[in-house]
């Protein structure tokens, strides 16, 4: 047999996920032998630094584009940016937890190397160019998930809401595994570039166009599980109102966007000669999960519920910008919403941490009655949040939802990007039903809820991004606009 | 190709056949006595002590989901170790550094106490 | 020798449906568990029969061999154990299985339709050799699936950790783990107090501490 020559790897185009591995291995090392019980934080503290080297050690890699590994890993400015995004989620879902953990007494120091490696496996969904890749960032990802969704163990709604979330995602997973092994049944790769390049140069045939069509089907149902699109977003309420909060939040904006952004490559590099299938289908799903969720939100008078479905709402704004994704506009929405989804919706479910006491579930509407006269800092800063929600300016979440429907309206789908601005209107009804709760009502003798440094810190961060976003966007546009160059080239 | 499996699978056809003919054999001309002995749960020749069906501390479980974790690490060294020669040095780093993200995860649950039984 | 494999292909196939399907309709857990386990060996006869036989042996090994017996002690977790007269489907299980062939036809029919089966598919794009056989696999590994193989660890790892996290001890009395100092610092205090008998007390006084600590 030949001697084997092993193909150049750079380790530098994966650095920050490589630094968010590492670190966590080790965390879990020093955590086990080194910190002992009750002072667990410290863990935190340094997950926390663990996650901003890794942003940092991005830094020179801005404008950098190439592969590595043989092609199964891809660097460039819009996996970067997306890399960032992800890292800032991990971050202010760890400080959110400090306090939150030990409060309901169910602080392990494992909880911290868990979340990044959660972080990990979002960013090699941002950075995969292979199904194979894709499917182990997306494994990692839930699995993790799954841990740490069980996590407030004495509690059976969290051990509930572990299983159902086990139990269906690992159904989607059997999904995406069939549907890869279709999709090389038909192309004779898992490598997204060659499966573009195999349906794009050659005249496929009814044989293997049949295949592939079958194999992308079954992996798109993966992605709208993991995203949760419309018909595959039963899972999420009950998983979101049991896992612990924390876990809720981060859970919200970081599967969305992980899986997203890998959907993103899948159907722009993979599968553009399949446009005419996948768009229809899309466009359909779209339009049902900015209905279903907006509408379900309604019914709730839980507002971690609410959260829930309006996050399967927000899902559908996303894929607006993913589905467009082949212009210019697309990625930069897609960038865009995830970031502003992110620190609004982790904002808002750090106001509901503040108000949960120990044990005690805190989360009824009515539980928001009079805050303003009792917390009204906090008032103001889940007002922010919800407004941002709504789509309501200044905030930062009219610019998104502006950006991501107007590039659907140019991107050739108007009657989406009006379905949207009807379902947003149908969504401030009850975003602004909390704010009414707040301002307008008496408070009902609760005593005021304490608010602690971690969570501040990541109330008032995620308020003034939004703000600032909202009323200064043009940095952050520059940013998102220079990302998604490669993708659209 | 197959074909050195074909004694396998006649082999295999054999050990089926003389299974189910030899329970089909011994129902239909075994004497049919019952008695309470007969009828008692077998326990290796004991009285039987109490059910013999119970539940099993969780930590049963634990080991056997470690078992399975180790189980398919070992799986993934058997291709490594056939060409381990061919791959020179450079292979042996890349099992280096797969093999020692595993061993954090070992070098974590000894320390846990997952390994100890009480 | 090709109708051997034919009839082969067949038996095993009949032999894994009607297994799958014993698995969903018998009413004894611990006959679902057993009937899975012949389903998991009657896949692995289908590795074998495509020519992969390391496939096989794993499926073998970590299906048959390690899975089922996590099968088997989650049952007997559990409360009721085998689960006598508990009928797994519900009453309306036509109407499921229409519905759910339904789904599964509109999604995969158009595929197995259109498909010219024994046709292979024309040679992909760059591709080298498919893989076949450990020893190739083994290259694999560090070849081109060399990230796949590093991210399997970490998964590997992470599943590692859950098992532990989740079900490690109960966790409502948990064991308090000691860090390293404080291990060291137990050793110094026992040596001090009892300097006699060193040896067989080892690994007790940390169980002690741990019970006085979950009991607080």
């Amino acid at each position: 047999m030949d001697a084997l020559t092993i193909p150049p790897v750079d380790l530098g185009l994966i650095a920050p996920l490589l630094v968010v591995v590492t670190w966590a291995t080790g965390l879990l090392l020093v955590d086990t032998f080194f910190i002992p019980v009750g002072r667990k934080k410290l863990t935190g503290y340094l997950a926390i630094a663990g996650l901003v080297v890794a942003g940092l050690v991005g830094l020179p890699l801005w404008g950098v584009s190439g592969s590595t590994f043989g092609g199964m890993v891809r660097l460039d400015p819009f996996a970067l940016t997306l890399t960032w995004v992800f890292l800032l989620i991990g971050i202010l879902s760890i400080t959110m937890s400090l306090d939150y953990l030990p409060r309901q007494d169910i602080e392990q120091g494992e909880y911290y190397p868990l979340i990044m490696f959660a972080v990990s496996g979002m960013i090699l969904l941002a950075q995969g160019a292979d199904l194979i890749v894709l499917f182990l960032g997306i494994e990692t990802l839930s699995i993790t998930l799954y841990i740490l969704t069980g996590f407030a163990y004495p509690r059976l709604t969290s051990e509930e809401a572990a299983m159902k979330y086990l139990v269906l995602g690992a159904f989607a997973a059997g999904f995406f595994v069939y549907g890869i092994a279709l999709i090389f049944g038909a192309t004779g790769s898992t490598r997204l570039s060659e499966i573009g390049a195999y349906a794009a140069d050659r005249d496929l045939g009814d044989t293997n166009l049949t295949l592939l069509l079958g194999g992308a089907a079954m992996v798109l149902i993966a992605f709208s599980f993991k995203a949760a699109l419309a018909p595959f977003h039963m899972w999420i309420p009950d998983v979101y109102q049991g896992s612990p909060t924390p876990v809720a939040a981060f859970m919200s904006v970081g599967t969305k966007g992980g899986a997203l952004a890998a959907l993103v490559r899948l159907l722009f590099e993979a599968l553009p000669t399949l446009n005419a299938y996948w768009l229809p289908v899309l466009a359909g799903l779209t339009a049902l999960t900015m209905v279903v969720g907006n509408l379900g939100a309604i019914a709730q008078m839980d507002v971690k519920r609410m959260l829930a479905y309006s996050s399967i709402g927000h899902a559908g704004y996303v894929m607006l910008g993913v589905m467009v994704a082949g212009e210019q506009r697309g990625p930069e929405a897609f960038i865009f919403y995830i970031l502003v989804y992110a620190l609004s919706n982790l904002g808002a479910f750090a106001v509901l941490i503040a108000l949960e006491h120990q044990g005690e579930e805190a989360w009824q509407l009515d539980d928001f009655a009079g805050l303003y006269q009792r917390q009204p800092l906090l008032a103001v800063a889940m007002a922010i949040f919800m407004f941002s929600l709504a789509g309501v300016p200044p905030t930062a979440g009219f610019m998104a939802k502006f950006y991501a429907l107007t590039a659907a309206w140019e991107g050739g789908l108007p009657w989406l990007a009006l379905v949207g601005v009807l379902t947003s209107a149908i969504a401030a009804f009850f975003y602004l039903r909390v704010i009414i709760r707040m301002f307008m009502t008496e408070p009902e003798g609760e005593p005021a809820p304490e608010l602690n440094r971690g969570l501040t810190i990541d109330i008032v961060v995620a308020a003034a991004g939004t703000i600032i976003i909202g009323l200064i966007p043009a940095p952050i546009f520059a940013l998102v606009e220079r990302s998604a160059v490669a993708l659209g080239g | 190709m197959l074909e050195p499996y074909v004694p396998v699978l006649i082999l295999f056809l054999i050990a089926v056949f003389i299974a189910v003919f030899v329970i089909t054999l011994s129902a239909l001309l075994g004497p049919r006595r019952s008695t309470p002995r007969k009828l008692a749960p077998y326990e290796s020749g004991m009285d039987p002590v109490g059910p013999a069906i119970r539940r099993i501390p969780v930590k049963f479980y634990v080991v056997a989901m470690l078992f399975i974790v180790f189980d398919i690490e070992v799986v993934f060294f058997y291709p490594f170790a056939l060409v381990f020669r061919q791959l020179g040095p450079a292979g042996l780093v890349i099992m280096g550094v797969f093999f020692v993200v595993l061993l954090v995860g070992f070098i974590y649950e000894w320390k846990k106490g997952a390994l100890r039984w009480e | 020798m090709e109708v051997v494999v034919q009839i082969t292909f067949g038996v095993i196939a009949v032999f894994i449906l009607v297994a799958a399907a014993m698995v969903v309709s018998v009413r004894n857990v611990i006959h679902a568990a057993l009937w899975l386990i012949a389903c998991f060996f009657g896949v692995g006869a289908l590795y074998m029969l495509l020519e992969a036989e390391f496939l096989a042996v794993v499926q073998v090994l970590i299906y048959v061999g390690a899975v089922s017996v996590l099968i088997l002690f989650a049952i007997m977790l559990t409360r009721q154990i085998t689960g006598e007269g508990v009928r797994q489907l519900t009453n309306r299980w036509p109407v499921v299985l229409a519905i759910a062939t339904l789904l599964f036809a509109t999604v995969l029919a158009p595929t197995l339709i259109n498909q010219q089966w024994n046709v292979p598919p024309a040679p992909p794009l760059g591709t080298p050799e498919p893989i076949a056989g450990p020893a190739e696999l083994g290259r694999g590994f560090v070849n081109e699936f060399l990230i796949q193989f590093q991210v399997v660890g970490v998964l590997l790892t992470v599943a590692l950790i859950g098992a532990i996290v989740i079900a490690y001890e109960e966790r409502a009395r948990r064991r308090k783990v000691l860090t390293l100092a404080e291990e060291l610092e137990l050793k110094r205090l026992r040596e001090q107090t009892s300097p006699t008998v060193p040896a067989p007390v080892e690994a007790e006084p940390v169980v002690q501490e741990s019970r006085s600590a979950s009991e607080r």
